[in-house]
């Protein structure tokens, strides 16, 4: 079972938050002026883009000033009617048990649309009237919406951290996951994040978990990466899709092209499909989608793409039927590419040998690399006298031979021959 | 002995050299007298001669300088539109030098051409028939498109009989100084099924160790030069570990470069040794079929077979339950 790291390594005091030095100072000044009765601003709006730390901050204030902490978000407000609910909570100082309250009303930006009008002019009258410190949370503050509600707020910008010290904090992390990490490593994944610290840490957990170290080549892919839905999101859309409408959408949504999209499902549908029939389900989508692409492929009518896209998205999706949802499993990258950029070279050696048997055999490049060369290799690694004599037929060059001996000493044996 | 590759050592060079397909040789040679060719489309599995009766009959035509008139394209190397818009059609449509009004365009693995490059071919092949004759060899016709197919004569080779198979390699291996063993000539077509350039190689490769071919030998060569353990394979998939078996599966394709087609024809022949109950293996060799067809038209091995090890997967499970 794994616990999600956002969860597990969240801050526990202020002192542990990532960046924002000045918003906190200006947060905890602003809890301080309570003791000495209630300030012109009730409510602190904490503003700033996803992920930078601000539902988190409110939390660990709470905590660092040992205050009850009451959390509402968007769905516990969308009206007049369910605000009022908790309104009194707001109206008096103090709880029941003596301590003091901090309410914090995250996600702001949820309220959308001419019902949940009332809602923030509810919020407002709450936020004139309260008698405990009010957090609010939103993304954007400047929406029109809160023009009102924000004259009456002490606004408090949070700013993306730098990646310098979003690599610290993962850092931090690793070493409390016993991963030996590389620097660049680190900094390449907070890059990439641009500011982002809980998908920064996804990101890290997906490519770390259970791994004693990570380096720079098991991050770099992370290029391909989208920021605004990430592959992760499609691949939880279309793998846990529950409509087929709905896992076809996640496509659009993918910032990678089909082929790598593909990969990605391929390589991670089976993961997340434990029961054999789902698994035999999702793996025959898979084929047929593949089948279709290779009917792409001879006749190119490209406008075949959509029934690839039917089989792997919908089709993943539909196999679903048994499989229980259990815990979080992370999502990987596709291996077969890891092992195709891996092999680069060997298959650009393989194929220039191809060519070489190709000049003499009659046969392409590519099924000689195949046909031919386990033979040949068996060869070299037997016989130095056949294996010279064929390196002179098939003019192969130094590397070759190397390559096919195997090993120095054997190339070297070849060589002598040779020379 | 010698250092050259033996499959090429030994091609036939004439059409009266070619031991097998018989009836295909005959009208070739017929070909050849007439000193007429048509288009021709050469189908058949790897290993049957294909290539080689083209090349024979381009050397029975036009003699010892028959390069002057012939051109070889590997398909499989340039499957592209450009090369038949250039390459190919800069050749048909040069004129012919010599008796001969025609030249011949040998293109080999033709079924890994792009689709839009055969209908630009289809053009091409059209236009120019008065200067050059296509060959096109292909395992799969089915992969030639229908315009094409009608205008060629079509030719099945079918794989080399045993005792033609075997007559060949007694040839090779006396000219070559090999002792091969009666039961090396077993081994050898049992794992090369007729492939005589696969079994020739094999050949090749069990002399370089330099002592007499029996069976033991050439296993070990076809076990190191195909490490496919399919039988440990399934029984991975059987247990019902997926990732396991597809991972060893990605192993086969990727790092030892063993074929699809080989892989899935070991899958068939494993289910009626394996011990599962007799109904069920008819069921089984019906999705391996399926995925075989699929593996046929579709574009990428290791997921067409990693769905075969999906269904060996779900049907292990009902075994389970159901004994």
């Amino acid at each position: 079972m794994y616990a999600a790291w956002t969860v597990k390594h969240k801050p526990k005091s202020l002192s542990e938050i990532v960046g924002n030095k000045e918003a906190l100072q200006k947060l905890i000044e602003w809890v301080q002026s309570w003791e000495k009765g209630i300030p012109k601003k009730r409510a602190a709006f904490l503003y700033g883009t996803p992920g930078v730390g601000k539902t988190v901050t409110a939390e660990t204030l709470a905590n660092d000033f040992k205050m009850e902490f009451v959390e509402k978000n968007a769905s516990d407000y969308r009206t007049e009617e369910a605000i009022n609910r908790f309104a009194g909570l707001a109206s008096q100082y103090g709880s029941l048990f003596g301590g003091k309250r901090i309410i914090l009303l995250d996600e702001l930006d949820g309220l959308t649309g001419t019902a949940d009008r009332g809602g923030v002019k509810a919020i407002t009258d709450i936020v004139k009237n309260a008698q405990s410190p009010i957090v609010l949370i939103a993304n954007n503050p400047y929406d029109p919406r809160f023009t009102t509600l924000r004259s009456h707020c002490l606004l408090i910008e949070f700013k993306k951290p730098p990646a310098g010290e979003v690599a610290k904090h993962l850092k931090r992390i690793c070493e409390a996951e016993g991963i030996q990490a590389e620097e660049n490593a680190l900094k390449f994944i907070a890059q990439r994040s641009e500011g982002d610290i809980r998908s920064a840490l996804n990101d890290l957990q997906a490519l770390a978990q259970g791994k004693k170290s990570l380096t720079y080549d098991d991050v770099s892919w992370l290029g391909y990466r989208d920021r605004q839905e990430t592959i992760f999101n499609v691949l939880r859309m279309i793998i846990y899709g529950k409509t087929s409408i709905g896992a076809k959408q996640a496509v659009g949504m993918a910032d990678v092209d089909n082929d790598m999209l593909f990969e990605w499902i391929y390589e991670n549908a089976p993961i997340h499909l434990t029961d054999p029939h789902d698994l035999a389900m999702a793996m025959d989508a898979l084929s047929m989608a593949d089948v279709y692409r290779g009917r792409i492929r001879s006749t190119q009518d490209w406008s075949l793409m959509r029934y690839v896209i039917d089989y792997m998205t919908a089709g993943v999706a539909m196999a679903r039927q048994n499989t229980k949802t259990s815990g979080w499993i992370p999502f990987k990258f596709p291996e077969r590419i890891q092992m195709l950029s891996r092999s680069k070279s060997e298959r650009a050696m393989k194929l220039s040998i191809g060519r070489k048997i190709k000049r003499k055999c009659h046969i392409s490049a590519v099924r000689a690399s195949k046909e031919f060369l386990p033979y040949i290799r068996i060869i070299f690694k037997n016989n130095v006298e056949m294996a010279a004599g064929l390196s002179r037929w098939l003019d192969l060059d130094s590397e070759m031979v190397e390559y096919i001996a195997g090993s120095e000493e054997k190339a070297e044996e070849i060589a002598k021959l040779l020379s | 002995m010698s250092f050259e590759m033996w499959a090429e050592k030994y091609r036939p060079k004439k059409l009266d050299d070619m031991v097998n397909q018989k009836e295909i040789v005959e009208r070739l040679k017929s070909f050849v007298k007439s000193r007429n060719v048509p288009h021709c489309i050469f189908a058949g599995p790897p290993g049957t001669g294909k290539t080689t009766a083209a090349l024979c009959l381009a050397r029975d035509l036009y003699g010892e300088a028959y390069r002057d008139h012939v051109m070889e394209l590997n398909a499989s190397d340039e499957r592209g539109i450009d090369v038949v818009r250039e390459t190919v059609k800069t050749f048909a449509r040069a004129r012919a030098m010599g008796d001969i009004p025609f030249k011949v365009m040998i293109l080999d693995e033709a079924d890994n051409m792009t689709g839009d490059a055969q209908q630009a071919l289809r053009r091409t092949m059209e236009r120019y028939t008065e200067t050059c004759r296509f060959i096109m060899c292909a395992n799969y016709s089915g992969k030639i498109i229908e315009p094409i197919q009608s205008r060629c004569a079509p030719f099945r080779f079918t794989f080399l009989p045993r005792e033609e198979h075997d007559k060949y390699l007694k040839c090779i291996a006396e000219k070559e100084n090999v002792k091969l063993l009666e039961d090396g000539f077993d081994a050898i077509f049992e794992v090369c099924s007729g492939d005589l350039r696969k079994a020739i190689n094999t050949l090749q490769a069990a002399a370089s160790l330099d002592k007499p071919v029996d069976a033991k030998v050439v296993y070990s060569i076809t076990g190191r030069a195909h490490p496919a353990d399919v039988q440990k394979m399934i029984e991975v998939a059987m247990s019902g570990n997926f990732l396991e078996a597809r991972k060893q599966l990605r192993d086969m394709i990727q790092k030892y470069g063993v074929a699809g087609s080989d892989i899935i024809r070991q899958i068939h022949t494993e289910i009626f040794r394996t011990s599962i109950p007799e109904p069920w293996k008819i069921k089984l060799a019906d999705v391996v079929g399926e995925i075989d067809y699929r593996l046929v038209e579709g574009a990428d091995e290791e997921v067409q077979l990693s769905a075969l090890l999906a269904r060996l997967v779900e049907a292990s499970s009902k075994l389970g339950k159901s004994s």
